[in-house]
């Protein structure tokens, strides 16, 4: 495709993101590619700055601070992103609590916001997408920005948009010469890959499809000939969506279905699209249950979940997840999705979801969760907190209620006030009853016995 | 006695306070309970009784009336036994002379050893003693019908003064040690906008540097007013949805909540959400402190609703109208307060000191008299 068309694809910014699309829109048009990657890198040098700065103001005595603020607030004058607030608060810092000298309340403030950032520093702030280092395909353009704005979220949804990319950007792929498919196609992939991840962090389910992809394309046969190689990619990449997603996904609605009995009272999460399809394959099949589907901040997705099971006729209850202890008592089981499932057991979900699951093990309810083979992660985690993700502040999904005005609520940052909405939340095994795979229902420690069920001999 | 005990003006001030409570135009703790004082000031002030039954009998029945009005406001008959506790500890004081009862029999025997632990003699009735007349009382006297009022009422009056003083300093009080139970770089979490959890943070605010995370306890959102004011008094703050209690709770050290009632069984009703945050500190072993005054404490019980005081708010605001057709076909709950057991509260801070769950009891045992506790 070319530039032209590409910049017309470019939706309308949406009405809180508008931090991202300048850049953006300048870095799509190549003509006004030099000025926006300036912009960009003095934007991530301001950031690094900015916390090296109050790193070490935090440490050292007030003496270089005046130098550094001043230095910070000539820099924030130029371009709007993220930094500017931490150095305005520092500003602001003069004016804080009454009665106190203004130097003594500039330590203090950055020394808070300095402990903020610190505690939670390594999320790392959402960053738009960066400058096109090489040649990025527009397609792969088009699925950061989609990523960026949220207007793709969920594991599957993210993995098979991902793939789907990736069969055009092979297909549109020349080999250059004095080069074989096999060697090349990678390091031609690489930067698309950064792209995507720059955009917005990898998903475990991303992660892993991609290492099968490279597996493949380092294995493709260097006798074929291009047109072949690149269909037989593709090919490959269909079976996998095929098989270890869609049919996957299939199989885990019939498993799951037949623990949901007739007068049932389900409970789920926030949207998970296997659960989704698990609930109206029950209905479909005759079943009749209720649902209750709570919801929570920052997302707000269980509305969409909501609409798609009402429009069933499905009789559905919606709370919000502070309100959960008053339902758990009349649920039979509880049924929730997964991002991804790590070796310990443990399960990485949307955030919330180690909330229900507590709630729900405290009053003996089963916590199922419906988890496609392909998202097992071969890493351990402890915490929510090495890899988790913040979403961007404002209110970009639209999250909060109508009756309350705006200008009451805290959309962004303030002096010695953080806003962090993590996406993802860790929920430890003992929580969680059992896990519904593709190849069999399992208790969440044994996810060492899956690939054995799967005939290989790592995940 | 056929005179009627409350005239006029003071039914017409009951009444405004009622209608008022009805209509949730007096909403909270503190306020209902500063609303309530006022009307039993001026009706104390304006009754006719001659003895300390009619006057106990009018109390009680403003107090039957306003409790009917909201009985989900506690503090309303909290208030309301309280002051009655005060007019019957004026009155033994007052006719102190002969009334001094004591089971003065040597042996030991366990009632007596409960009985000598009690602050004062509830159960020792003082009618008889009191009709023999003696100097300071003059109780039924058919020539001056008010010469008991009249004595009495500056006594009563002085003593709704002090209970009026106690809520109005209540968040002084429980202020007074809150540097002492916050430690440097510690990270607290709280939900909601309490405004006792909120003084008890601001006061340790200059003693101590530390930082506190604030969850939006949707769907009121009243955590963002609790951020706003926290973090415009210098305090390090984070606001963050309430999804994220459990994934943050490793690094949390303490946990705050503000209480809407304090329950007999150390249990109490919180703003929703509190469950949650209770039941994950749990998880995690993290400790529980809860900031209320004594006027929320309750002689009542959590028996047949184990989730919560039954009191549901505006469904608008979980799904609203602009959400289309979803409105008909699904059912929204909005709960507003939870019930927290005692087992997961591990302290309350109040204006009479620290208490864990397991002495509540006690505490009400000497706020309120045990005849009080129907109104």
């Amino acid at each position: 495709m070319s530039a032209t068309a590409t910049i017309t694809m470019i939706a309308p910014p949406s009405k809180s993101t508008i931090k991202l699309t300048p850049q953006s829109h300048a870095e799509a048009s190549s003509s006004q590619a030099p000025k926006s990657q300036k912009q960009m890198t003095k934007a991530e040098r301001r950031e690094q700055q900015e916390r090296q700065r109050a790193a070490k103001a935090a440490t050292k005595a007030s003496g270089p601070q005046p130098g550094g603020s001043s230095q910070n607030s000539a820099q924030a004058k130029k371009g709007a992103p993220p930094a500017a607030s931490t150095s305005a608060s520092v500003k602001k810092g003069g004016k804080g609590p009454d009665g106190k000298p203004m130097k003594e309340t500039k330590e203090m403030t950055s020394d808070d916001s300095a402990r903020g950032l610190r505690i939670f520093s390594h999320f790392g702030l959402p960053k738009p997408p960066g400058p096109s280092k090489g040649d990025i395909h527009p397609t792969i353009i088009r699925l950061g920005l989609q990523f960026s704005e949220f207007k793709i979220a969920g594991a599957n949804a993210r993995c098979i948009a991902t793939l789907t990319a990736f069969k055009t950007v092979i297909q549109d792929y020349v080999t250059p010469p004095n080069n074989t498919l096999s060697r090349h196609l990678l390091t031609h992939l690489s930067p698309q890959i950064t792209h995507l991840v720059s955009a917005r962090p990898m998903s475990v389910t991303m992660g892993n499809a991609i290492r099968e992809l490279k597996l493949e394309i380092s294995g493709s046969d260097i006798d074929l000939p291009e047109q072949d190689a690149k269909n037989l990619l593709c090919q490959k990449i269909d079976d996998y969506i095929s098989e270890r997603i869609i049919i996957a996904d299939q199989v885990i609605q019939e498993t799951a279905g037949t623990k949901i009995k007739d007068g049932d009272v389900i409970l789920t999460y926030a949207r998970s699209s296997v659960v989704e399809q698990v609930l109206v394959g029950a209905w479909d099949d005759g079943k009749r249950f209720s649902v209750v589907v709570v919801d929570s901040r920052p997302m707000l997705e269980g509305k969409k979940l909501l609409s798609v099971l009402s429009a069933m006729d499905i009789p559905c209850t919606y709370l919000l997840l502070p309100s959960i202890g008053s339902v758990i008592t009349e649920v039979s089981t509880v049924l929730v999705g997964a991002h991804s499932l790590h070796s310990n057991g443990a399960v990485f979900s949307r955030a919330g979801t180690a909330l229900v699951a507590m709630m729900a093990k405290q009053h003996s309810v089963p916590v199922v969760v419906c988890c496609e083979t392909y998202k097992f992660a071969e890493t351990i985690q402890l915490d929510s907190f090495t890899k988790n993700e913040l979403a961007p502040a404002g209110d970009i999904f639209s999250s909060f209620p109508l009756i309350r005005s705006k200008d009451t609520l805290i959309l962004n940052k303030q002096p010695n006030l953080e806003i962090l909405n993590p996406l993802y939340d860790l929920t430890p095994p003992s929580s969680i009853t059992a896990v519904v795979t593709e190849v069999g229902v399992i208790p969440p420690s044994s996810i060492s016995s899956i690939p054995l069920a799967l005939g290989r001999t790592t995940l | 006695m056929a005179t009627d005990p409350l005239n006029v003006a003071n039914q017409r001030i009951v009444e405004t306070l009622a209608s008022r409570l009805r209509r949730r135009q007096v909403v909270g703790s503190r306020e209902t309970a500063l609303e309530t004082v006022l009307v039993l000031r001026q009706v104390i002030s304006k009754v006719r009784f001659s003895n300390i039954d009619q006057l106990v009998e009018i109390i009680r029945s403003v107090g039957r009336k306003l409790v009917e009005a909201q009985p989900k406001e506690h503090t309303v008959g909290n208030t309301v036994r309280k002051v009655l506790h005060h007019i019957r500890e004026e009155y033994h004081t007052a006719s102190q002379g002969t009334a001094v009862v004591s089971t003065s029999k040597d042996t030991l025997s366990i009632a007596k050893f409960v009985l000598q632990g009690q602050p004062r003699k509830q159960n020792v009735p003082q009618k008889t003693t009191l009709n023999e007349s003696h100097g300071m009382l003059k109780e039924n006297d058919a020539d001056d019908p008010d010469a008991f009022a009249r004595t009495l009422k500056p006594v009563l009056m002085e003593a709704i003064q002090d209970v009026l003083d106690e809520l109005e300093t209540v968040y002084d009080n429980i202020s007074k040690n809150a540097k002492d139970h916050i430690h440097s770089d510690e990270i607290i979490l709280t939900i909601g906008k309490s405004s006792t959890v909120e003084a008890f943070l601001k006061a340790a605010a200059p003693y101590r540097k530390y930082t506190v995370i604030v969850a939006d306890t949707a769907p009121s959102y009243r955590g963002h007013d609790m951020a706003q004011s926290l973090s415009s008094a210098g305090i390090s703050t984070v606001l963050v949805p309430d999804s994220s209690i459990y994934a943050l709770m490793s690094r949390i050290n303490k946990v705050m909540l503000g209480a809407h009632a304090i329950l007999a069984n150390g249990g109490m009703f919180a703003i929703t959400g509190s469950l949650l945050a209770a039941t994950a500190a749990r998880a995690h072993s993290t400790p529980v402190v809860v900031c209320a005054g004594q006027f929320k404490l309750t002689p009542q019980w959590n028996l047949y609703h184990e989730y919560g005081a039954l009191d549901f708010a505006d469904p608008s605001s979980v799904l609203g109208f602009e959400e289309g057709n979803l409105v008909d076909k699904v059912d929204v709950v909005n709960p507003f307060y939870d019930y927290v057991r005692p087992e997961l509260i591990d302290a309350f801070i109040t204006n009479d000191g620290d208490h864990p769950p397991s002495s509540v009891y006690r505490l009400i045992k000497e706020a309120y008299d045990d005849e009080d506790y129907e109104l």
